[in-house]
């Protein structure tokens, strides 16, 4: 009864609210407005939207040495959460059961165990570094935590799930997965989406004064 | 709570558009813009983290625009924005910032976090909790016409002096001219060499130009303090001037944050485009070399090497013309590693330099630049911002350092080919 | 005669006839039947042609080495059945599995009455106004990654080792398997990171475990623990340094035996895999043991002992007395910092004062 709430009801709430909240987060965000500019531009807005949505993805050489760490453990995580969450085998015959009925090919089992390794090593890296470094420390506040053991738990309880040999394990996976869609419109996960956002704001501030940002 | 205070939440809360939302909703505290920000890396002080300065701000957004913030007051878990804030707030807002910019070119989610600490400074000034020193400067400058209390007397007694040297008759007030040309009370008072040469340089290209006895001053210090109606007022000044002597553009001067002012937040603060367009010393002297109308001869032997005025660079998109002009003048221009958008601020601007409060801290953060220099080797430093010239002689005074700091307009007039071109 | 008795007489005739033949049958084949139970009990003295039997010994290969043939490519596909695997896993349910328990509960309750008889090693001197910084924030990294991967791979090992004797009467059978399967999933994929973790510690810490002048003195005078006077020690003191080569070599061993298991495919036949299985045991029940030792210390052991590998600074009493020779060298240099110092480089310090009135001595 449980599994089957799990597996039905709830599933279908938390996709719901996940959506819902999305979309009403970034309405709300562009509904604050921005003022419009009234300096002659000398560069395109657009142009500089697009290219810092893009550059951001390579850091700057200032920050390199410092926070090497940092970002080889942030691809390792970002990439490999990509990889396993949208070309593992299951995942994509989930998502074409659940919802699209479209499925798509998936990477070979051991990309998605490798994706998974290298998920782990990033996630836990970033989560030390987050509580140790007196930076990180300072700024970080429950939201941060909660989001980073949220990732871990599903993630960790969808690797003790891999035999897929016991209903009650795959179960707990979703439900935790579940948890996340639900948290995700309320906290900072929404950077996922609101980056692009971000990035594409002060791109196109600089794009206008001609800097490259 | 003071209405004072309340009166700065409001304008704080006026502040968050979709820009700074997106912005707050981004951040996932990896806290990479610390390594960008001269006063963590000089002090390791994890307090002087760029998006860490803006807290007062997010907690304002948390406790109002987001469902645990709302859900936190209502039950009493989060405490709302309260005046300690604010005083615990200003000295990281004004001291431990020059609004360089730095961090925001670093963000990974592309954050303007100087835009925020730009912004959060509107609500601390009409708070009350703003340096001494940027009050009492905004105050003179809002009162007498310049921050340093430099009047327009003063102004003539020292174009007497460049009429003198150079032979050359200053125009003042002129009708429709072509060009209005801005000066920065910094330039008036410790560097008239500065109006001596473009007064030459325009000479020698034939530019119809004048000077407003109403808006001679650049500097805006509404800008700095965060300040929206002393910002505007001061913009005004200079349009109503501008326009009323039907100059086709207005001159900014070797100057930072009066290019920023002046040119990209003025029409915003005025509420409307200008009549006039408005350029940088340096761009226009770029483009007049590119029309042949200036001429330059002999180039300097000496190493070199150029100081980015953030405001100018990097905030403010004059990024090629410093690099050719100083390519046509000297043999040996080096760069710094960091340099052009990414250079490293003299450490006092956004008003840090006129607050007495913040000098031992700017004297610490200036090891960035000193060690800069002792990495290139190089003992003779061009820059194109009074204020940076200031701060940095200031800092290798300190240091004890024999780099000599010279102003890029100052160093091409030395090289101009003398007499009008003919044209 | 009559007739009828004659009748009568012939029919009990018949009877006992009938009665007799069968017990003659009975009697002549029972020795054969006896000798067939005695022949499967002991070999015996003749051997009697049976081709079951024959076949049965061909397939065990009990004496003889691999010899059958197959059409299907692999290792060792020609062995039918495994007769070594028998004696590991002897090995592992009668030995390895009550042994190993009994170890790690005798460390366990060693370690209580350590405690109990010792107590908690205090700074002797009391917390100092100083602090040396003594691990970077990398450092700290590397050693809370590491520890969390092998606290996670000790957990679900455990489970699985010890799983059956002491979850199944918790969970029940169906519970366990539950738990077992998780366990070995969650312990094979997290494994590798072990082995990453492990290269990540060595290369940051190996220049300072390398055994120096000063180290035998620290063991011969049991590092302190014994009796109260504290022993002069470098940036890591014998023990750890100790700690730390069992860790490199133990835990390769651990981690290359766990990738030869994980991987069946890398063409180690049956003896090798169950070799890789004993050395990965063992040497894991060895480290974790040490481990338990080692987090013995640095929680409820020793004053002190953690706020290094926690903050990134230790206090400068506790540094003389426990690390002395390093101390003072680190003293010498300069490196000494007030608290107050250390709260600001941590963002502890309260923001109402002046910012930068702390910066000297910042250092990363």
């Amino acid at each position: 009864m449980i599994g089957e709430f799990i597996d039905g009801p709830l599933w279908y709430f938390s996709l719901t609210a996940f959506v819902i909240g999305v979309v009403w987060r970034i309405v709300s965000i562009v509904r604050a407005g921005v003022r419009p500019d009234l300096s002659i531009a000398r560069g395109s807005a657009g142009r500089g939207a697009m290219r810092a949505i893009f550059s951001r993805f390579v850091p700057e050489r200032t920050v390199t040495t410092s926070s090497r760490l940092q970002l080889i453990a942030g691809y390792m995580f970002h990439v490999g959460l990509l990889i396993l969450l949208f070309f593992a085998q299951p995942h994509i015959d989930f998502i074409a059961e659940r919802i699209t009925g479209l499925s798509w090919p998936a990477v070979p089992h051991w990309v998605f165990i490798v994706a998974a390794e290298f998920s782990f090593a990033g996630l836990i890296l970033l989560w030390l570094h987050r509580v140790l470094n007196p930076v990180t420390r300072l700024l970080s506040d429950m939201d941060d935590h909660i989001g980073s053991i949220l990732v871990f738990l599903v993630m960790l309880t969808g690797c003790l799930a891999l035999a897929q040999s016991h209903e009650a394990l795959r179960l707990i996976h979703l439900f935790l997965a579940e948890v996340f869609l639900i948290y995700f419109p309320f906290s900072k996960l929404m950077h996922a989406f609101t980056f692009v956002m971000s990035r594409g704001y002060t791109g196109a501030t600089m794009g206008r004064k001609g800097v490259n940002a | 709570m003071s209405e004072q205070f309340e009166q700065g939440v409001a304008v704080l809360r006026d502040q968050i558009d979709a820009r700074i939302s997106s912005y707050l909703s981004s951040c996932v505290h990896c806290g990479i813009c610390a390594e960008a920000c001269l006063f963590y890396t000089e002090t390791n002080d994890p307090r002087y983290t760029p998006i860490h300065k803006v807290e007062p701000l997010k907690k304002l957004w948390q406790v109002e625009n987001t469902f645990w913030g709302k859900l936190g007051k209502s039950l009493g878990l989060i405490k709302p924005l309260t005046e300690s804030d604010f005083a615990d707030w200003e000295q990281l807002v004004y001291d431990s910032c020059t609004l360089c910019g730095r961090c925001s070119m670093v963000c990974p989610v592309g954050n303007d976090i100087t835009y925020m600490i730009r912004k959060i400074r509107e609500g601390f000034s009409v708070a009350g909790y703003a340096p001494d020193g940027m009050k009492e400067a905004t105050k003179r400058a809002l009162t007498i016409g310049s921050p340093m209390g430099v009047t327009f007397k003063t102004v003539q007694a020292a174009l007497a002096h460049v009429e003198k040297d150079t032979g050359l008759k200053i125009p003042i007030d002129q009708q429709n001219a072509e060009y209005m040309t801005l000066f920065s009370s910094m330039e008036i008072v410790n560097f008239p060499e500065y109006i001596e040469s473009i007064a030459k340089i325009f000479d020698a290209a034939g530019v119809s130009w004048t000077i407003s006895s109403q808006a001679f001053e650049a500097t805006n210090s509404g800008i700095q303090i965060g300040n929206k109606e002393a910002a505007a007022e001061l913009v005004g000044r200079v349009v109503k001037a501008a326009e009323s002597l039907g100059v086709k553009y207005v001159v900014s001067p070797e100057c930072g944050h009066a290019y920023t002012a002046i040119r990209w937040e003025g029409p915003n603060l005025i509420g409307r485009p200008y009549d006039f367009e408005v350029v940088h010393i340096l761009e226009l002297l770029d483009k007049l070399k590119a029309e042949g109308r200036i001429k330059l001869e002999g180039k300097d032997d000496t190493p070199m090497t150029l100081h980015d005025p953030c405001q100018i660079v990097r905030r403010g998109g004059v990024v090629d013309p410093p690099r050719n002009l100083l390519h046509s003048v000297a043999d040996h221009f080096t760069e710094m590693t960091d340099h052009g958008v990414m250079n490293w601020c003299c450490g006092g601007g956004g008003g840090v330099s006129a607050n007495e409060r913040a000098e031992e801290l700017r004297i610490k953060s200036f090891d960035r630049k000193k060690h800069q220099l002792e990495e290139l080797g190089v003992n003779t430093m061009v820059t194109a911002c009074a204020n940076c010239r200031i701060i940095l002689e200031e800092g290798l005074e300190h240091h004890e350092m024999d780099t000599e700091v010279i102003s890029l307009t100052e160093l091409l007039a030395e090289h101009l080919v003398s007499g009008k071109t003919p044209n | 005669m009559s007739m009828p008795a004659t009748d009568k007489t012939a029919s009990q005739r018949l009877s006992v006839f009938g009665l007799c033949l069968l017990a003659v049958c009975l009697l002549l084949f029972s020795p054969l039947v006896d000798a067939e139970e005695k022949s499967a009990r002991e070999l015996p003295g003749v051997k009697v042609f049976n081709p079951a039997a024959e076949l049965w010994r061909d397939v065990r290969q009990r004496e003889a080495p691999v010899s059958g043939k197959t059409q299907v490519g692999g290792v060792e596909t020609g062995v039918l059945i495994n007769a070594t695997g028998d004696r590991w896993r002897q090995f592992r349910m009668d030995e390895l599995i009550p042994v190993g328990g009994y170890v790690i509960g005798a460390i366990i309750v060693l370690l209580l009455i350590f405690y109990m008889v010792r107590g908690r090693v205090p700074i002797e001197g009391g917390a100092s106004d100083r602090k040396l910084p003594r691990y970077t924030t990398y450092e700290r990294m590397v050693h809370w990654f590491i520890a969390s991967v092998f606290l996670f791979l000790a957990i679900t090992g455990l489970i699985l080792l010890f799983g059956r004797p002491m979850l199944i009467p918790l969970f029940g059978k169906e519970g366990f398997s539950i738990i077992a399967s998780a366990c070995k999933e969650g312990h094979n994929l997290m494994g590798p990171l072990f082995l990453l973790a492990l290269v990540m510690v060595f290369f940051q810490f190996v220049r300072r475990n390398i055994y120096q002048k000063g180290d035998l003195t620290w063991l011969l005078r049991g590092g302190g623990i014994i009796g109260k006077k504290h022993v002069p020690s470098n940036f890591f003191n014998m023990g750890e340094k100790t700690m730390f080569w069992l860790l490199v070599f133990v835990g390769s061993l651990i981690g290359i035996s766990g990738l030869v298991l994980v991987f069946p495919v890398l063409g180690l036949g049956r003896e090798f895999m169950a070799l890789a299985h004993v050395g990965h045991a063992i040497g894991a029940l060895l480290m974790i043991a040490v481990i338990i030792g080692h987090i013995y210390i640095g929680t409820v052991g020793m004053e002190g002992a953690i706020e290094g590998m926690k903050t990134g600074y230790c206090d400068l009493n506790w540094a003389k007395e426990h690390h002395d020779l390093w101390a003072t060298k680190a003293i010498d240099q300069g490196e000494a910092m007030s608290n107050e110092a250390v709260a600001s480089l941590n963002g502890e310090k309260t923001s109402t004062a002046p910012p930068g009135a702390t910066i000297q001595g910042a250092g990363k």
